[in-house]
């Protein structure tokens, strides 16, 4: 059965500001979605795009603190950063990778509007973070891209 | 590899950056169309639709058509799906996140601290 909160993720490209942005509205009050990212036996349970558990997850949710997640699919999958900002329950902000990540818990009716910001700092890392964060399948991309060229070249002349 | 090999990608992003540009590639998706034609749902002349209409034919997300006459452009859905196959594999990864997210909170209980 599929799970009755399934909706679409809005994901937005904004060079101008160098972030990606992803919009979610969730059936919970943002207290708990809070809770969800900020407590280790919640986040372990759906960091993974996988759906397993984390094989680690430790997290000093504090400014200065920091945090790190391991996949159990894929121990080289780790993930982790500093905390920057904690606002229960509608604001956190972590570095991690080089960018900034911001997530924004706004009440609405009975659930909340998650945004979650990737700022990259500048286009050119925007790029970059694009270009590691797609690996999988990425490389036919720029392959596809790369045999594109010439042909841009000429209707650019 | 640098990101500096692949221009474009950056030409295709920035030229998607913009909403008059999306909504132009939006009336493209429905079928070809003039300068004119395209001009008409904005309150912009001919001379700024123009501009738009260059960044995205540099781009590669447009063409001009067969008629030499009127130049109506039409999408290059090749350069489209660039695009989007650059992202896909990062947008589904959160979509799928949010997801298992959305999943998780309804196991916890409401109002658990």
């Amino acid at each position: 059965m599929p799970p009755a909160f399934q909706s679409a993720t809005d994901c937005v490209i904004d060079r101008a500001s160098h972030t990606i942005r992803f919009v979610r509205d969730l059936d919970a009050a943002p207290a708990q979605v809070f809770d969800a990212w900020t407590k280790p036996e919640h986040l372990a349970c759906w960091w993974d795009a996988t759906g397993a558990p984390l094989a680690s997850c430790e997290m000093d949710v504090r400014p200065g603190g920091s945090f790190t997640f391991v996949s159990s699919s894929n121990p080289d999958h780790v993930f982790s950063g500093v905390y920057q900002t904690i606002e229960p329950p509608h604001r956190l902000v972590f570095h991690a990778n080089g960018a900034e990540g911001r997530l924004i818990l706004d009440r609405q009716g009975d659930g909340t509007r998650m945004t979650v910001e990737i700022d990259c700092g500048s286009a050119a890392h925007l790029d970059h973070y694009l270009e590691v964060g797609v690996d999988k399948g990425t490389a036919q991309t720029l392959a596809n891209l790369e045999a594109y060229l010439p042909e841009l070249e000429a209707t650019a002349a | 590899m640098a990101i500096e090999s692949y221009p474009q990608l950056d030409l295709i992003f920035s030229a998607m950056g913009d909403p008059t540009r999306r909504a132009i590639l939006g009336r493209l998706a429905l079928g070809e169309a003039t300068v004119a034609e395209l001009a008409q749902p904005f309150a912009f002349s001919q001379p700024t639709i123009s501009r738009h209409l260059k960044v995205l034919e540099r781009a590669g997300l447009i063409e001009g058509g067969r008629d030499a006459q009127r130049r109506p452009r039409r999408l290059r859905l090749e350069a489209m799906k660039q695009a989007a196959d650059f992202i896909e594999p990062f947008r589904r990864e959160w979509e799928q996140r949010f997801d298992n997210l959305a999943n998780h909170l309804t196991t916890m209980k409401p109002g658990e601290k």
